[in-house]
């Protein structure tokens, strides 16, 4: 490999959804669902667009609680897999309010302007297990990530399951 | 300082050097033996990331003995997370959202949200 190539590295994250895989899907593929979950506690999502089709583009928005300066940050792309109730592939990129994605210079260096994210929805007994995969962060981030201790596997999946 | 730092991180050599230094201090000559450099290139690296605040020296006897500074990485990382929130913040909402769907008084516990 020639040293001046970036190296990626794909995040994956995975959780068990105390929900059955349609319900799962739902919080993913409408707008009003989406709306009610999208962004950490204490952020709402006032708006969402999603025109659910390949090739058709969803944005999502969260605004920051007023305390922190009330902004909203947006997050578009475009649907490139989808396989109800299976799998979902798209493009993310960190957008304005009209989607169009920001440009490199308002982005910390080396951050993707645009990245695809793979979902995919399991069934496990009548719940979900839920893996996401952003693919290929350059690897300069991926140490930081991994270094702050942040983005370990979030699979609580027997946790759960032998809770039942 | 953040560009600053990333710089330092963006080379592949340097990375390999903070992959290496992970699992403890090391000296220049034990970090250029498990690296395709030589000492003095090692060392030039070191400096680099020494700048940039990444990598602390102690001495240690005779020697010299390089190690990770957390603190840069974990600004790094609350800066970034402006950027992307964690998926576990937001899995816990969607987690949080989902409760209230079930919890709601008049409604089975399968309803279909």
């Amino acid at each position: 490999m020639n040293s001046n190539e970036q190296v990626t590295h794909d995040i994956v994250i995975k959780r068990i959804i105390d929900a059955p895989v349609e319900i799962v899907w739902k919080m993913w593929t409408e707008p009003e669902h989406v709306m009610a979950w999208w962004g950490p506690q204490f952020y709402t999502s006032p708006t969402c667009r999603i025109d659910l089709r390949v090739g058709g583009s969803y944005r999502f928005c969260m605004r920051a609680p007023a305390d922190q300066g009330g902004q909203d940050s947006y997050t578009a792309g475009v649907y490139q897999r989808i396989v109800p109730f299976e799998l979902l592939e798209f493009t993310q990129q960190l957008a304005d309010a009209d989607g169009n994605p920001l440009p490199e210079a308002d982005l910390p260096p080396g951050f993707p302007t645009s990245q695809l994210h793979t979902i995919t929805f399991a069934p496990r007994r009548d719940m979900t297990e839920l893996t996401i995969v952003e693919h290929a962060w350059p690897m300069s981030h991926m140490i930081v990530f991994s270094f702050a201790g942040m983005h370990q596997s979030l699979d609580k999946l027997s946790d759960i399951l032998d809770a039942r | 300082m953040n560009t600053l730092t990333f710089a330092a991180l963006a080379e592949p050599n340097r990375l390999r050097i903070i992959e290496l230094l992970r699992d403890g201090p090391a000296s220049v000559g034990e970090l250029a033996e498990r690296l395709p450099l030589r000492q003095p290139q090692t060392s030039k690296h070191l400096k680099t990331l020494a700048e940039a605040g990444l990598v602390a020296v102690r001495p240690v006897a005779q020697h010299r003995v390089f190690e990770l500074r957390p603190e840069p990485f974990e600004q790094l990382d609350r800066w970034l997370a402006q950027y992307r929130p964690t998926w576990d913040e937001r899995l816990d909402s969607m987690e949080r959202y989902l409760g209230e769907l079930r919890n709601k008084p008049n409604n089975s516990k399968n309803r279909q949200p």
